[in-house]
């Protein structure tokens, strides 16, 4: 039983954790929450969904196509809109109001393409089950921890030694600055929405394959991710994924108290606490951002 | 002879008119972009409806819906009011969720996901207002109400500490306003009449469940309060009006029901973005979102 709540708080952290850390990427170098990230991850499993049970392709190139589609849409989200609403030099509430409306747009899309209802990946019906000390663990639930893991030892290196990643870390630390040594800071917000959606799109595959599809999907996760990156420290990767897993661990251990509905009540209870009386979350530090005057 | 389809749709612009204002005073005078604001208007239907299954009479009923909306919103203010504004428009996207998670688990107020059915509209003149015809002008009344508290409001004194909050929340503080309270008041009057719409929208339909309330309904009104212009009563009147009434059009194109209600949304969003993009600040509008 304790195995098991560990096990499946891991998966869960895990799998919020790569929700939050490619929010904050975004939200670390363009410093406005993008709601819209939300539609990549629901447009990445839709297309999962469909190029396996409708095209019949085979599962690589299925992922492939899942991870493409988020990056497109990410993309498409950052040229079209984003960037000329900053060229405007418009306020953080405008783009958040703008990112709300393109994921509701887009999930509007899905829901009359694909119907309202849920949708289950055939493929995670017959994944092969392992038994560890009393609890079962499915062949997609290791390959979730393991991706994940390899995931985020890519990701320190890419921060620490790329030369993308250091002028991504610049122009999050400060953007004039950054400017004024030669970084070219739209190339900057593109490469993050790219990486971001990449992150989203794995993401994708794992809602996918572990739990089912439907038309809100985005939203539901998109809270989830956010609010682990606010109680780790919006804006810091690292912290966004131990809030995660903190929040994985809260959910989990819900269910041994309250009926299992109750998980959302439990997320809000938690964030309520951290903006109370941690603002800036674990990792982050107190600045200006956090706190208006 | 107004006919009954006609009816609807006015009482329909009512209720969204008078939502609308209360969102405008929160986000367009207060300067608070509150993604809550679904959820207050569904804690008001929620509060109006159990009262009259319960027996309340109607008016305690309706003031029950709106102070407790009113409450509400004083203490999500309250926790949220020292934060940053994405920080708040994401709490209070947050807490949109969580009333939703309420509703489906409890179940002994809320009968879950089945929602309320069976709910009364006030009963003074031997049920009058069970005419839609009649029911129309008792949200007439409202809305009037509304329209006149809300100018009222915004002109006086506090009003101005409110546009002062929203345009230099510092310069405000140094002149000696204390701008935690002023935005406690701002979001708390404006949940008083949010959920006075709620509890108008549950009389009217008489059932209500949580289907309707999902933060994606958000939407629509943000959509008004946007395209009628931040910080404008008359644009909002206008815009309200408008965009309650264009999906209507899609009713005489016969599409499919599945695709009507996503359909709507997409017409929304598409043109929230527009606006965003070529008229910030739409038809009337002083401001633009900070």
């Amino acid at each position: 039983m304790v195995f098991q709540i560990i096990i499946n708080s891991l998966i869960t952290g895990s799998i919020y954790s790569l929700i939050a850390s490619s929010f904050s990427l975004i939200y670390s170098t363009c410093k406005f929450v993008n709601l819209g990230h939300g539609a990549a991850i629901s447009i990445g499993a839709y297309l999962l969904f469909y190029s396996l049970q409708t095209l019949h392709l085979s599962f690589p190139v299925s992922i492939l196509v899942a991870i493409t589609s988020s990056v497109l849409l990410g993309l498409l989200m950052n040229q079209f809109f984003y960037k000329n609403l900053r060229k405007r030099k418009v306020s953080n509430a405008i783009l958040l109001v703008a990112s709300f409306a393109l994921l509701v747009l887009f999930e509007s899309i899905i829901q009359i393409i694909f119907g309202s209802d849920i949708h289950i990946v055939e493929l995670s019906k017959h994944v092969q089950v392992f038994q560890f000390y009393g609890a079962k663990i499915t062949a997609v639930q290791i390959s979730v921890l393991v991706t994940t893991l390899i995931l985020f030892i890519i990701l320190t290196f890419f921060f620490r030694r790329s030369k993308i990643g250091r002028e991504m870390r610049a122009v999050a630390d400060n953007k004039e600055v950054a400017e004024l040594n030669g970084i070219s800071i739209e190339k900057t917000y593109r490469t993050s929405f790219i990486l971001g959606s990449i992150i989203a799109g794995i993401c994708a595959i794992f809602v996918g394959l572990e739990y089912n599809i439907s038309p809100a999907m985005g939203s539901k996760l998109i809270m989830k991710g956010f609010i682990g990156s606010i109680i780790g420290g919006i804006g810091s990767v690292p912290g966004s994924i131990i809030g995660s897993l903190l929040l994985g661990i809260a959910e989990n251990l819900s269910v041994l108290f309250l009926p299992s509905s109750y998980k959302d009540v439990v997320v809000f209870a938690l964030l309520l606490i951290f903006l109370l009386f941690r603002p800036q979350g674990i990792l982050g530090i107190k600045r200006e951002e956090t706190e208006k005057c | 002879m107004l006919s009954s389809y006609f009816i609807h749709l006015l009482i329909t612009i009512g209720i969204y008119l008078v939502s609308a204002l209360s969102l405008q005073l929160a986000c367009g005078f207060s300067g608070m972009l509150n993604f809550g604001h679904i959820s207050f208007f569904c804690i008001g239907a929620y509060i109006y409806g159990y009262m009259t299954i319960i027996g309340a009479p109607f008016w305690l009923c309706f003031l029950a819906a709106s102070a407790g909306t009113a409450l509400v919103a004083m203490v999500i203010a309250m926790l949220t009011g020292k934060l940053r504004g994405d920080y708040f428009s994401l709490t209070t996207l947050g807490f949109s969720y969580f009333v939703i998670a309420t509703i489906l688990n409890w179940r002994e107020v809320t009968n879950g996901p089945l929602g309320l059915p069976g709910i009364l509209r006030p009963d003074f003149l031997n049920n009058i207002l069970n005419d839609d015809r009649y029911f129309l002008m008792f949200v007439l009344v409202g809305v009037i109400l509304t329209y006149f508290f809300v100018s009222r409001l915004v002109a006086s004194p506090l009003g101005k500490v409110m546009q002062a909050v929203r345009d230099d929340e510092l310069a405000a503080k140094i002149l000696g306003k204390n701008t935690y309270k002023t935005k406690i008041i701002s979001l708390s009057i404006s949940g008083f009449l949010v959920g006075f719409a709620g509890s108008l929208y549950a009389a009217y339909v008489m059932y209500i469940g949580p289907g309707g309330f999902y933060a994606s309904e958000m939407l629509l009104l943000l959509c008004i309060v946007i395209f009628g212009g931040l910080a404008s009563i008359r644009g909002t009147v206008i815009s309200t009006m408008i965009l309650v009434l264009l999906p209507e059009i899609m009713r005489f194109v016969s599409l499919p029901t599945t695709i009507l209600g996503p359909g709507r949304q997409v017409l929304y969003s598409v043109l929230l973005l527009a606006l965003i993009v070529y008229k910030p600040r739409g038809i009337d509008g002083k401001v633009e979102l900070q």
